[in-house]
C-alpha cells in the first residue's frame, strides 16, 4: 500500500523529485491511476488550498507544491489520457485578449489553476478570438479564461464571447482583470468573473462542478 | 545602513548647544519651592532676589558627561527588557490623557479604573508597543494618589516597564516606594530601572514648585526621568525652528544639569512636546509640521551629546481614530523612527494629549510596525550582483518560486495585519466589508482574550494597597478594576 500521507506531505512541501519517485512507486505497486491522484495528489493539493485560506502559508509555497503535483502528474498524464474521459484532467485555455500585452495576473491564475489540479493552456498574451476558439476545440478546453488590463483591450472580451456563441463551441468563459468585474461580466454575456487568482480557481471548480452535474 | 534623517549641519547642532548653554550661564532658570534649599545644600547659588540659578558651562558639561548614554529598562520581575541608545526606536502608548474615547459609544468620556485595567491588557499584548505607560487618569480615586494608582494598576496588569510620572507633591516618593516593592529595594531600583517618570519644565526656563520637586526625587531615587519642555512656537518660544531648539535644549540640558547634581549618573531621556501655537484658533498641535521639525532636530542634538532621546510623536489631534488620525500618526511615527528616537510615547492618543483611545492604539501598533519595517538596516542580501537573478526573472516569467524569494520574502515582504485593509473590493464585501473600526473592535476582543499574565502574589497586592490606605488612614474605597 502506498505510503499516500507521505505523498501528501511532500505534495505540500513542494518536493518534486519525491512526489515523482513515489507517484512511479505507487503504479509499480499496481495501484488504480485514479486512486494515486487522488489520494496521492489532489488530497496533499486540498490541504495547501486550504492552509492558503487560513493564511497559514503563502503564494511561493502553494506554487511550489503545484510543481510538485505537477511532478506527479507527469507521470500520471499518460495514464490518465488512456483512461476513459472523466479521470482526465479538466483543461483550462486562457491568454490575455488582443491588443493587451499584461501577462502577470493571467499567469498567476494560471498557476494557481495548475495547483488545483487543471491542465493549462496558456496562449500568452494579445490571442485573438481565432485563437482562443482553436485552443478550445484542439485541448478539448472546459473552460476558457480570458485578461485585460485596459479599458481599451476589455471590449474585445465581447468579441471572443460572440464568437464562441456564432460557433456553438461549448466552454465556459471566465474573465479578469483590473478594468472588469460582474457588471461587465453579464454584460458580455460570459460564464463568470473572478477578482483575484484563488476566487478564479474557485470559479473554475464551480463552473466544471455545475458541467459535470448538468 | 540604516534609514536615518539628520537635516541640521552639524555645525549648526553645535551652535544652538552652545547658545544654549550661553542662555543658562547669562539668563539661567527660575527655580521654586522647597527643593530650592536642596540645590543649595548641593553648592549651587540661587540668586536671592530673582530666584534664577544660573549655570556655568562647565556645570553642564559635567552634568552631560555622567548622565549615561544608555538606559536598560528591566520588567517587574527584573529581567532587561529594552535598552534604550543609539538609534534603538522604542514606541509606547501616549501618557496622561483626561479621557477616553468610550469603544463602544465612540464618546469621549471620563476614565474609570477598570479602563485602565482593560488598557493594560490590551497594551500588554501588542507586539510593538515596546513598553507601557499611565496612558490616561483614572477619575474613580481620589486625585492626590491617581499618579501612583494608575501604576500600580499597570503593574499589576503587565510585567513590562512603565513611562509614568507624577503630578502630587509627594507623588515621586510614594511611586518610587511602589516601584521598589518589586525590587529587593532602593539600590536594586535603581541598577535594574523598571520605570521612566517624565519631568516638563515650565516653559520658559523654569523649574516651578511640583516639576523641581519631582527632577530632584527621581534623581534621588535614581529613576530615569524624560526631561519634556512643552514649548508653544510663536507663543511660549520663537517661532522659528532653530530659536527653538535653542530653548528646548536650554530647558532640558538645565534639567539634566540639576538631576546630575543630586545624583550623578541619573539617566535621563533628551525629550519633548513642543508644539506650534494655532494663531487662530489657539489651540497648540505637537502634530503641526513645525513641530515635527522641532522634534527631529532636537533627536539629532540628543544623538550629538550622546543622550537617549523621548519625544510625544506617532499621535495625533483628531478626535477620533479618523483619517486625520491616521496621517498624523502615520508621519509622527515615520518621522520619529527616522530620526533614532529611543521611546516615542504616542500611540493611543488623540485630541491634543487629552483623550485615549484603544481603538487607535491597536490601530497604531500596524503603524509602528510600518515604521519599525522601514528603519531596519539596507544591505545586499544574495542580490548585488543581479544578473543571475534577472535570467531567473526572464526564463520564469516570475520569481515567485526562486530559492531567492523563498529565502528572503518572510523577512523582506511584510504582511500587514487586520489593521490594515490590503484586500480587493470584492474580498473586502466577500468578508462582510469590516469598516475600520469593525477590525480594531475585533482586534481588542482578541487582545483581550489571549491576555495571559500571572497576577501579583496577594501579599505584593496587600502591600502595596496599605501604601494607599496609608494616605488616607486607612479610609480609602478601592475602585473596583
Amino acid at each position: 500500500m502506498p505510503d499516500y500521507a507521505l505523498m501528501n506531505q511532500l505534495v505540500f512541501e513542494g518536493n518534486q523529485a519525491e512526489v515523482k519517485s513515489l507517484t512511479e512507486g505507487a503504479l509499480d505497486e499496481g495501484r488504480d491511476v485514479k486512486e494515486v491522484l487522488e489520494e496521492g495528489l489532489i488530497a496533499g493539493m486540498k490541504v495547501v488550498g486550504e492552509d492558503f485560506k487560513r493564511n497559514k502559508i503563502f503564494v511561493p509555497e502553494v506554487l511550489l507544491a503545484a510543481r510538485a503535483m505537477k511532478a506527479g502528474m507527469s507521470v500520471l498524464e499518460p495514464l490518465l489520457t488512456a483512461c476513459d474521459g472523466d479521470a482526465q484532467r479538466d483543461v483550462i485555455v486562457m491568454g490575455t485578449v488582443k491588443g493587451d500585452l499584461h501577462d502577470i495576473g493571467k499567469n498567476l491564475v494560471g498557476m494557481m489553476a495548475e495547483g488545483a489540479g487543471f491542465t493549462v493552456v496558456d496562449l500568452g498574451t494579445n490571442t485573438s478570438a481565432e485563437e482562443f476558439i482553436a485552443a478550445v476545440r484542439e485541448h478539448d478546453a472546459l473552460i476558457l479564461g480570458m485578461s485585460a488590463l485596459l479599458t481599451t483591450t476589455m471590449v474585445y472580451m465581447k468579441t471572443v464571447v460572440d464568437a464562441v456563441k456564432e460557433q456553438g463551441v461549448d466552454v465556459s468563459v471566465c474573465i479578469g482583470g483590473a478594468p472588469v468585474g460582474p457588471e461587465f461580466c453579464d454584460e458580455i454575456g460570459a460564464h463568470g468573473y473572478a477578482a483575484d487568482a484563488a476566487s478564479a480557481v474557485q470559479l473554475f471548480k464551480r463552473l466544471v462542478a455545475a458541467r459535470n452535474s448538468g | 545602513m540604516r534609514p536615518r534623517l539628520r537635516f541640521l549641519e552639524p555645525v549648526l547642532v553645535e551652535r544652538i548647544v552652545e547658545e544654549a548653554k550661553a542662555i543658562l550661564s547669562t539668563r539661567g532658570v527660575l527655580v521654586e519651592g522647597p527643593m530650592v534649599a536642596r540645590l543649595e545644600e548641593l553648592g549651587l547659588k540661587v540668586d536671592g532676589s530673582s530666584g534664577r540659578l544660573k549655570m556655568s558651562s562647565e556645570f553642564i558639561d559635567s552634568g552631560i558627561e555622567s548622565a549615561p548614554s544608555s538606559i536598560e529598562l528591566f520588567d517587574r520581575e527584573g529581567e532587561s527588557h529594552a535598552l534604550l541608545e543609539k538609534d534603538r526606536v522604542h514606541f509606547v502608548p501616549g501618557s496622561s490623557a483626561l479621557k477616553i474615547l468610550d469603544r463602544e459609544t465612540n464618546e469621549m468620556r471620563g476614565p474609570t479604573s477598570r479602563d485602565l485595567a482593560e488598557y493594560v491588557r490590551v497594551a500588554d499584548g501588542l507586539e510593538r508597543i515596546s513598553y507601557l505607560s499611565t496612558a490616561f487618569v483614572p477619575q474613580d480615586i481620589p486625585q492626590e494618589v491617581a499618579d501612583a494608582w494608575r501604576l500600580y494598576l499597570c503593574l499589576a496588569h503587565s510585567k513590562k516597564p512603565v513611562v509614568s510620572g507624577a503630578f502630587t507633591a509627594h507623588g515621586v516618593t510614594r511611586m518610587a516606594r511602589l516601584l521598589s516593592f518589586f525590587r529587593s529595594g532602593k539600590e536594586e531600583l535603581i541598577a535594574k530601572p523598571l520605570a521612566i517618570f517624565t519631568c516638563c519644565p515650565n516653559t520658559p526656563l523654569r523649574w516651578g514648585v511640583d516639576p523641581l520637586q519631582n527632577l530632584v526625587e527621581c534623581a534621588e531615587w535614581g529613576i530615569p526621568v524624560e526631561i519634556v519642555p512643552v514649548l508653544l512656537l510663536g507663543m511660549i518660544s520663537p517661532a522659528t525652528t532653530v530659536g527653538a531648539l535653542v530653548l528646548h535644549t536650554a530647558e532640558v540640558l538645565s534639567g539634566l544639569a540639576l538631576a546630575q547634581a543630586v545624583r550623578r549618573g541619573t539617566p535621563i531621556l533628551f525629550g519633548g512636546a513642543p508644539a506650534a501655537f494655532h494663531m487662530q484658533l489657539m489651540t497648540n498641535p505637537m502634530t503641526a509640521v513645525e513641530a515635527l521639525q522641532v522634534f527631529c532636530g532636537y533627536a539629532q542634538i540628543a544623538e550629538h551629546l550622546k543622550l537617549p532621546s523621548q519625544a510625544y510623536m506617532a499621535l495625533s489631534d483628531a478626535k477620533f481614530n479618523d483619517p486625520q488620525a491616521g496621517f498624523e500618526t502615520g508621519i509622527g511615527a515615520f518621522l520619529a523612527a527616522l530620526s533614532g528616537i529611543n521611546s516615542v510615547s504616542g500611540p493611543g492618543m488623540l485630541d491634543y494629549v487629552n483623550c485615549f483611545s484603544l481603538e487607535k492604539l491597536v490601530f497604531d501598533d500596524e503603524i509602528v510596525a510600518h515604521a519599525q519595517r522601514f528603519i531596519r538596516p539596507v544591505g545586499i542580501k544574495g542580490d548585488l550582483p543581479t544578473g543571475e537573478l534577472i535570467d531567473e526573472l526572464v526564463r520564469e516569467n516570475h520569481l515567485l518560486t526562486a530559492e531567492h524569494t523563498l529565502e528572503h520574502w518572510p523577512e523582506e515582504l511584510y504582511l500587514p495585519g487586520p489593521m490594515v485593509d490590503r484586500t480587493n473590493w470584492d474580498q473586502w464585501e466577500e468578508r462582510g466589508k469590516p469598516s475600520g473600526r469593525d477590525r480594531a473592535l475585533e482586534m481588542i476582543e482578541e487582545k483581550l482574550d489571549e491576555y495571559e499574565v500571572d497576577p501579583l502574589p496577594d501579599d505584593l497586592h496587600g502591600e502595596i494597597q496599605g501604601l494607599f490606605h496609608d494616605t488616607f488612614d486607612g479610609k480609602l474605597e478601592m475602585p473596583e478594576y
